[in-house]
């Protein structure tokens, strides 16, 4: 489960990429029954959205002003939310948005452009991107006006992002009414004087940043909703949405309530399938002899398409032989990815090509043919034979040795908890050990520990999620960011010595003469065309200095239910990466019977 | 009881005692059952490894494969044989359950016996020590233990397992001592002037050693279930054939406890720790009528 939970939060925060829902609970009518990829149910959690547990559920009955389509490649494709409509400039410097005219809270008061203000200015306490105080960041925002009711402008600072719109368009709209007491009379104030120097300036950071756990914990009386839900109850178990008679297209939802059943791992979600509880789920890893059993459930049906996410086996290069890119050959050419594959991901996972840094599916629209004529890396003993040679390893009686004869044994990392990288990790030990090369898998407790080890330093080869797109910024930045030492901070790209500051991969900071870290942090302000460019050349370098290992692709298998309700979204639909909140916003999901 | 006798009264008391064992391991044929199972086991650690290939096989085209004569618990999630695996995962279990037990009984013992004998100043600080270790949240001391120490030897994982539970025994000997130490021939041997380590070790230890030896397959059993139980949480390092990482990845990986294709998976290691925990008991049972007099007299 909790690589479930991982991989969805992972995909949810980094790339906006939804879950899925739904569910009819046993026999009552119109109920919905559901789960939330991105986190467990946790009672006692506040009704706040800005609380990473907070019982808010994307979607149901929390809003942003629209849902990204993590298109492969046009981050900045959206579907409406809060926002109807939306114009922006072609270098993004200022983007309106126009709210949906009429939008009401659960309550009956209307949501208008101050509702929207007061959740930029909350968001400005928890940082981020598109609300970040320093001005000099990467696509911060310069200035928030409200120009009517419902017409709110913001504009980009100086150092412009391409991705200043999917941010502004993902700020998530709360009350103002019920969050705006947590703002200080004088916040926009303070937030100028923030972006100044001197004294005042730190203090006015200072008294902003230092609000972020007062907005985090706060929690309000009553679920006060803009979307098609409200929340009535929570308990341990489940918790309960209902209806939301003042959402602006209440017309379109069919469910009268949704149940959002807590779980406590991913066997958990099984038995809810094999169960018929749930109308629908988001993606959950699912060995096949499960997925045949859930299939067999009356009305069950498996729902495929494009996520956002890959999985790589990724070096400490500053560990032997790791720095020398022959062993990282040699280990390329040897892993069989299919086996792996059919491993370890059967049915949520396709064997990567070859190397690039991208997923398959936005390869083809961003490298087109040129990913064929990239090294394949196809399984063969013999070649990786030779680049060992060539790195200098020996090969004593049958087995592969440091250069000096000393032994060398492969040590793969993984989270314990993450089954699918288990048994990858597994067969990738089997392989090398096939082939001559001590292997063996170490597993971590958990994800977190296994994060904080992985960036201290302390592994030489571990498991690592990898193209996270769509945004090619992102996607780049997990091979050549922070954790491969380049740091972006307040508009600067400074690179960091290996084994500092999270520099975990501590690869060289120019590869072929090109400064991939500086090529990748382009990305954000390029235009297409350039953007195209310079993803050619990062996958190049990728391909032949393997940082990573690319293993395998992710599916986004989902699971629906049609014994209750029916008009889900086909296969490969771009719907599919949203919440079924969402789906049910756009009009798609009805009462079995009811067409 | 060991007062200095004769060699020949030695050696017949020696042929009594087998003559003993065998007629109670024949009064109860599941005892001779047990010993099988252990024999079989420890059979298992010793050779197991050596009946295999190393690696295991596998077979691609084979993963999670049904029970067959090839394959009498099916194969796991890459095609390997489950029977070997259990076979070959033998040898850590055993180890690290000895290791358990050994460190268990010899603490355990050393601390009871010492302070049951001494009393005073000896028994209050060692039963505080005791009483300080029984405190101890084992399970969750082990989790934290994991993050920091990989356990990657069965006998690193029974040091600390042993660590962590010779509590109960200190105090069990301690009970007894006692009570020995009030008898006859401890006061004999006291006026008699013997060391007191001829008195503990000659005197009190005797007399306890059936239960000792009892409470240590005993605590075998009981780390089994511990060192299992920690693999099956997945906060030790991974083991392909070690019976925990099993459990684990038939559950987790495999869904055994959603469908029937990992079931087998599920089901060897089980068998197997049922099996070895039946042995035991069943030898426990007999030693128990071996060293009690009153169930041999009958």
């Amino acid at each position: 489960m909790r690589r479930l939970a991982a991989i969805a939060a992972v995909a949810v925060i980094a790339t906006a990429t939804g879950t899925a829902c739904s569910g009819v609970g046993g026999s009552e009518a119109g109920v919905y029954t559901t789960i939330d990829g991105a986190k467990q149910i946790d009672a006692t959690a506040p009704i706040n959205p800005f609380n990473p547990q907070g019982n808010t559920f994307l979607g149901y009955d929390a809003m942003s002003l629209a849902w990204p389509k993590n298109d492969p490649v046009d981050p900045n494709l959206f579907y409406p939310g809060i926002a109807q409509s939306w114009t922006t400039t072609p270098d993004q410097s200022e983007v309106v948005i126009h709210l949906q005219p009429n939008a009401k809270w659960s309550d009956g008061k209307p949501v208008t452009s101050q509702d929207v203000k007061t959740s930029i200015g909350l968001a400005y306490t928890q940082g981020g991107t598109a609300y970040a105080v320093d001005p000099k960041a990467a696509g911060a925002a310069a200035d928030v006006v409200v120009v009517d009711a419902h017409t709110v402008k913001v504009t980009q600072g100086a150092n412009k992002s391409n991705t200043f719109l999917r941010n502004v368009l993902s700020t998530i709209v709360v009350p103002a009414h019920v969050f705006g007491s947590l703002l200080p009379a004088d916040f926009w104030t303070q937030l100028k004087l923030a972006r100044g120097n001197g004294p005042a300036a730190e203090k006015a950071k200072a008294t902003i940043t230092g609000l972020a756990q007062k907005v985090i914990s706060f929690a309000p009386a009553k679920d006060v909703s803009a979307g098609p839900f409200v929340l009535e109850r929570v308990n341990p178990g489940e918790a309960l949405l209902v209806k939301n008679k003042h959402f602006w297209a209440s017309d379109k939802i069919a469910p009268t309530r949704v149940k959002v059943l807590n779980y406590t791992g991913n066997q958990q979600i099984w038995n809810y399938l094999i169960a018929g509880r749930l109308d629908s789920a988001p993606f959950t890893a699912v060995p096949s002899g499960v997925l045949n059993r859930i299939r067999q459930t009356d009305g069950n049906e498996v729902v495929k398409g494009f996520s956002p996410v890959a999985v790589s086996m990724a070096f400490n290069q500053t560990k032997a032989p790791y720095d020398n890119v022959h062993v990282r050959k040699a280990l390329a050419y040897l892993i069989d990815r299919s086996q792996v594959t059919k491993v370890a991901s059967p049915e949520g996972g396709t064997p990567s090509q070859t190397t690039t840094g991208i997923h398959a599916e936005s390869a083809k629209s961003w490298l087109g043919d040129g990913i064929n004529s990239l090294d394949q890396y196809h399984h063969d003993p013999a070649k990786a034979a030779q680049e060992l040679k060539a790195a200098g390893m020996k090969l004593v009686n049958g087995t592969w040795t440091m250069p000096d004869g000393s032994p060398w044994v492969v040590e793969l990392h993984v989270p314990a908890s993450f089954s699918d990288w288990v048994a990858a990790a597994k067969a990738i030990t089997s392989q090398l050990n096939d082939h001559g090369i001590q292997a063996s898998v170490l597993t971590s407790a958990d994800y977190t520990l296994y994060l904080d080890e992985l960036a201290a330093g302390k592994y030489d080869v571990g498991l690592w999620l990898m193209a996270l797109g769509p945004a090619p910024y992102n996607i780049y930045q997990r091979i050549y960011g922070s954790a491969n030492g380049w740091q972006l901070l307040a508009g600067n790209l400074t690179h960091v010595p290996p084994g500092t500051q999270g520099n975990w991969m501590g690869g060289p900071q120019t590869l072929n003469g090109i400064d991939p870290g500086t090529l990748t942090n382009q990305l954000n302000a390029a235009d297409p065309a350039r953007q195209k460019q310079i993803v050619g050349t990062l996958a190049e370098v990728t391909n032949q200095n393997l940082p990573v290992i690319q293993l395998y692709d992710y599916v986004n298998t989902q699971f629906v239910n049609n014994s209750r309700f029916t008009g889900w979204p086909p296969n490969d639909s771009d719907v599919l990466r949203l919440s079924a909140g969402v789906w049910m916003q756009l009009g798609l999901i009805k009462e079995t019977g009811a067409r | 009881m060991t007062v200095v006798e004769g060699m020949p009264a030695t050696v017949t008391l020696r042929r009594n005692f087998w003559r003993g064992v065998g007629r109670v391991m024949r009064r109860k044929p599941s005892r001779m059952v047990g010993v099988g199972i252990v024999v079989l086991f420890v059979f298992m650690g010793i050779f197991g490894p050596l009946l295999y290939p190393d690696p295991l096989p596998r077979d691609d085209n084979a993963l999670y494969a049904s029970p067959s004569w090839a394959h009498p618990f099916g194969t796991d999630f890459e095609g390997t044989d489950v029977l070997a695996l259990v076979v070959t995962g033998t040898r850590y279990v055993l180890l690290a359950g000895l290791t358990t037990a050994v460190i268990t009984v010899a603490l355990g013992t050393a601390i009871g016996l010492l302070a049951g004998f001494h009393r005073g100043r000896w028994d209050t600080v060692l039963m505080r020590l005791t009483d300080l270790q029984l405190t101890i949240p084992g399970l969750p001391l082990l989790l934290v233990l994991s993050t920091v120490w990989k356990f990657t030897s069965p006998v690193e994982m029974g040091v600390v397992l042993g660590l962590l539970g010779w509590g109960g025994i200190a105090r069990a000997v301690r009970s007894q001592s006692l009570s020995l130490r009030e008898r006859g021939f401890i006061e004999a041997a006291k006026g008699l002037g013997l060391s007191t380590r001829h008195i503990i070790g000659r005197e009190l230890l005797p007399s306890m050693a059936p239960y000792i030896a009892m409470n240590m397959l005993i605590a075998v059993t009981g780390a089994i279930y511990a060192q299992v139980g920690l693999f099956f949480l997945g906060v030790l390092p991974f083991d392909a054939n070690n019976w925990g990482v099993m459990l684990n990845l038939s559950v987790f990986g495999g869904g055994a406890l959603s469908s029937t294709a990992a079931l087998p998976y599920l089901l060897a290691p089980l068998l197997a720790i049922l099996l070895l925990t039946l042995g035991i008991v069943l030898v426990v049972d007999a030693m128990d009528e071996i060293f009690n007099p009153r169930l041999r007299e009958e």
